[in-house]
């Protein structure tokens, strides 16, 4: 077993206990109603065949009625309300893109280690809320895919698989996200990490198939700090990472073009996927993981 | 035609440095970085630079720090636009013609126009030719050119002159006309002796003088001076031969015949001839002779009768008696009436009772003594000298130095002390000065003989026009605000030397009591070539001024002597001129440079080079 730079195995090095503390108080609620045997936190429409009692918390107006525990009312003549640790039968499908442009980092993190971590962090909470977690990753075509599973082995299997990633070639969102839209038989929750560096039009299309289908939606937008101000000074031949042509380019010149069609396409992206239902985060890969993670939860929880 | 000429030509090797950027273009260009890049997509959407148009923008580059390296070294070699025909190639004949009045002797000029021409005709037919005539002023009659055809013409065209020669100013404009060029210079002329000027003219040393002489009359007769003496007009006739000769003056006033007197002259000698003008008050008065054997122009001389003219001029001495002032009073009432002077003596304290109506019509006031001077009197004589009038200071021995130090503070910074009685002779400094017009240069100055002097101390700004035989001041010459102070260094009074008993006294003292007053006073008698424009180069009476002043233009009584020098004295003359031709080239240059500043020009043009530059340089990145 390989180890981290911690001694921790490798397969859990992305599990940083900080960031997995503090995901631990927070909670992941799917806005839509999801197929499920459990009931819970999601809104499903099984009620739950096994429930674990959590805690008691004081009955407020607007509680269900039917979770107040009267056997602790008949004792303290006061009322309190029983919370579950839910378990749901929710299929979340992490969709991770290692197409060329994702090897690109400019501060030592690259953006298809700074997805790992995300999607190891997400991977992780899906496990733990008893979610069937199903781990995709592609380029122009699928690369490597783990079928959905709440197993606790199954963790280490994608951890595994995100330790172990291999750079693609060339970016095409569109073509996977249709393939697996197809393959998805149950309603669930997709969650794109990409750059996000091809046709708008494509990307918004292949994310629709999966709205169309019923499925939650969640796209992370990883982008470098080099990608989002353009940072250079000297004249430089730019060479495509992916398609490996080169263009000259002097910063001070193209630096507002570039950073104005950068946000545009941003602007695009939230714009149509807002619409289509579909969150949208941006992620700066030099923001510390926990908080970009916990930005996006907060903003789910209050959006609840 | 003009050409680029530069004062520091060795800063041009500094222009070399512009060889360094363009080296680096070609074999040091700096091949951009490369940069992987992810997000190419947004980038091809921005306004990459196309190589094509990257690439002119790099020679642009490279030619505004071509140009600001050029034009540093171009700034430091100090450039200037000489006005000759620098920069062309071949050799040049140019002919100098002589005008002066020393040819208007009887067939004289037809001859020198007949030798101009031949030289153009056998002129080198590689040479291009120039034609410039010369009197008191060289002019361009025909420019530096192929065209002999109008070279001829503007040399029959010529028309004889009444001015003065002056070969130096005509070397050096020859010469300047060279500009860089190879060649010859051929002197028309009749070699007269007194035709050296003062000018110091430079001839390059790949010119050569050659001179076609041109025969003058071996004798003549001229009118060498005209003045108003006590109602008399007096005319001084000189004979330049070496036999004695007769000859009629006759006096006119405005072309009305006044009347004729007959002098004899003894070889070499002169006379004077005196009319009295009667009941005359103004007028152009003449007097002429007719001579004609000798030169033409000089037989002819004119004056201006104008009792406003006289200058009027007080002597302050210590107590007011005649004998104190007695030699500068006789000196000037000699001439008295126009043109002539109105002396007034007065004793130092006497002075200092004087309100300033008193010195209202004063030109000069001669300081001959100083003792009993109050402070009023002090202050009078700085308001005299502060309001642009003359001052005559005189170091005899009634003058404290001291008072006049203190009492002219602020006004004049000439200063003297008393020294040891020393054997001393005088002569002057500047020849050219107006005071010492008359003489011709030393002249009869030298045989003044001073047994006592003082030791002159004058200022920067002061200019010493003339010394002692030990090199010490004898004249000084200051400037006020707007008026003139000369510092004499001895007395005039017959005291500590025999100046007042010397022939050269009289026109030495009137030509310095003029030139004090000419600010006030202005000159009524000017030769051929003083005055601008066309009315100062005929002998004659002319209006001058807004109002019309009368002033007489003569011909300059040193053209009249017709003594000349041979061919080798004249050659000579001009070989001392070689060693000093660079020096003075390069001090005309310098001038020249200076005047027109273009190193400003180009400092400031590599400054906007260099900002366009910095600009172009952000843009390339």
């Amino acid at each position: 077993m390989k180890t981290g730079e911690s001694g921790r195995p490798s397969e859990l090095r992305f599990l940083d206990p900080a960031v997995l503390a503090r995901l631990g108080t927070l909670e992941l609620k799917a806005r839509t109603v999801v197929e499920g045997f459990l009931s819970g936190l999601h809104r499903s429409p099984f009620k739950g065949f096994s429930v674990e009692f959590a805690e008691y918390r004081q009955y407020l107006p607007g509680d269900d009625l039917s979770t107040i525990d009267w056997k602790v009312y008949a004792r303290s003549d006061r009322y309190y309300v029983k919370k579950f640790e839910e378990e749901t039968n929710l299929d979340c499908y992490l969709l991770l893109d290692v197409s060329a442009s994702m090897g690109y980092g400019s501060r030592g993190v690259t953006k298809l280690r700074y997805g790992s971590m995300l999607a190891a962090s997400l991977a992780y909470l899906m496990n733990r809320q008893r979610d069937a977690v199903a781990l995709t990753t592609f380029d122009d075509t699928i690369t490597a895919m783990l079928p959905p599973s709440a197993r606790p082995s199954h963790l280490r299997s994608i951890l595994v698989t995100l330790d172990t990633l291999v750079l693609g070639k060339r970016t095409d969102v569109s073509k996977p996200l249709h393939l697996l839209a197809d393959g998805i038989s149950k309603r669930g929750l997709v969650v794109l990490i990409s750059d996000l560096l091809d046709e708008p039009e494509r990307v918004v299309d292949g994310l629709r198939h999966f709205r169309f289908r019923g499925s939650d939606v969640i796209v992370f937008h990883l982008l470098d700090p080099a990608e989002l101000t353009f940072p250079f000074e000297r004249a430089a031949r730019f060479r495509d990472i992916e398609l490996g042509d080169e263009l000259m380019a002097v910063p001070a010149v193209v630096r507002q073009p570039y950073l104005d069609a950068l946000h545009q396409a941003i602007d695009g992206y939230k714009q149509e996927l807002g619409s289509a239902g579909i969150d949208y985060q941006l992620m700066d890969t030099s923001t510390p993981l926990e908080f970009a993670l916990m930005s996006y939860l907060s903003t789910r929880g209050r959006a609840r | 035609m003009f050409g680029l000429s530069f004062l520091s030509p060795l800063f041009l090797i500094g222009a070399a440095a512009a060889a360094v950027p363009i080296a680096i273009h070609l074999f040091y260009r700096r091949a951009e970085p490369v940069i992987e890049f992810a997000a190419m997509r947004y980038l091809r959407q921005a306004p990459v630079e196309q190589s094509r148009r990257r690439r002119l923008r790099e020679l642009l580059l490279l030619a505004l720090r071509v140009a600001a390296l050029t034009l540093l070294a171009c700034a430091f070699a100090r450039p200037y636009v000489s006005g000759s025909a620098a920069g062309l190639n071949g050799a040049a004949t140019i002919v100098l013609v002589d005008t002066s009045a020393s040819v208007s002797g009887p067939g004289q000029f037809d001859r020198a126009r007949e030798r101009a021409t031949d030289v153009i005709r056998q002129a080198p037919p590689t040479h291009a030719v120039a034609a410039l005539s010369f009197g008191p002023a060289t002019d361009v009659i025909a420019s530096l050119s192929q065209d002999r055809a109008g070279a001829l013409a503007a040399v029959t065209r010529l028309k004889q002159g009444a001015g003065a020669t002056r070969y130096n100013a005509a070397l050096q404009r020859a010469a300047e006309e060279f500009g860089g060029r190879s060649g010859r210079i051929v002197v028309v002329t009749d070699l007269q002796e007194s035709g050296w000027d003062a000018v110091d003219g430079g001839v390059p040393e790949n010119v050569s003088v050659e001179v076609e002489a041109i025969d003058g009359p071996a004798t003549n007769l001229a009118v060498t001076s005209l003045r108003i003496e006590g109602g008399d007009a007096v005319a001084v006739v000189q004979n330049y031969s070496p036999r004695p000769a007769a000859e009629q003056v006759l006096f006119a006033v405005d072309d009305r015949r006044l009347g004729a007197v007959a002098v004899t002259l003894q070889p070499g000698g002169n006379a004077e001839a005196r009319l009295s003008l009667g009941s005359l008050e103004s007028g152009a008065l003449s007097a002429s002779i007719g001579d004609r054997e000798g030169y033409l122009a000089d037989n002819v001389r004119y004056a201006v009768v104008d009792p406003e003219s006289a200058i009027s001029v007080l002597a302050l001495t210590a107590s007011g008696r005649p004998s104190e002032s007695l030699y500068l009073e006789r000196a000037l009432t000699v001439v008295d009436g126009a043109g002539g002077f109105r002396f007034k003596a007065v004793s130092a304290s006497g002075f200092s009772s004087l309100d300033s109506r008193a010195l209202a019509d004063v030109d000069v006031i001669a300081v001959l003594g100083t003792r009993g001077l109050e402070q009023r009197g002090r202050e009078r004589l700085v308001e005299f000298a502060r309001s642009g009038r003359g001052l005559l200071l005189t170091a005899g021995p009634d003058v404290e130095p001291a008072v006049l130090k203190q009492a002219l503070s602020g006004v004049v910074s000439t200063s003297w002390r008393a020294r040891n009685a020393t054997p001393l002779a005088f002569t002057p400094d500047d020849a050219r000065h107006p005071v010492f017009r008359p003489f011709g240069g030393a002249g009869t100055l030298g045989n003044v003989s001073f047994t006592r002097a003082a030791l002159i101390e004058p200022p920067a700004s002061a200019k010493v026009i003339a010394r002692y035989s030990d090199g010490t001041p004898a004249l000084v010459e200051e400037r006020t605000d707007r008026g003139r102070v000369l510092v004499f260094g001895s007395d005039l009074n017959y005291g500590w030397n025999d100046f007042p008993l010397q022939p050269a006294f009289l026109p030495f003292v009137h030509e310095a009591l003029r030139y004090l007053a000419s600010p006030q006073n202005a000159r009524a008698d000017y030769v051929v070539g003083e005055l601008a424009g066309s009315a100062g180069l005929t002998p004659g009476v002319v209006n001058v001024g807004a109002a019309g002043r009368r002033v007489a233009v003569n011909v300059d009584a040193r053209e009249a002597d017709p003594r000349r020098m041979t061919v080798d004295a004249f050659q000579s003359g001009i070989s001392r001129l070689h060693a000093s031709a660079l020096q003075e080239a390069r001090a005309a240059a310098s001038q020249q440079e200076d005047q027109q500043s273009l190193w400003r020009y180009g400092l400031l043009l590599m400054v906007i080079s260099l900002a366009a530059e910095g600009l172009l340089g952000r843009r390339l990145g």
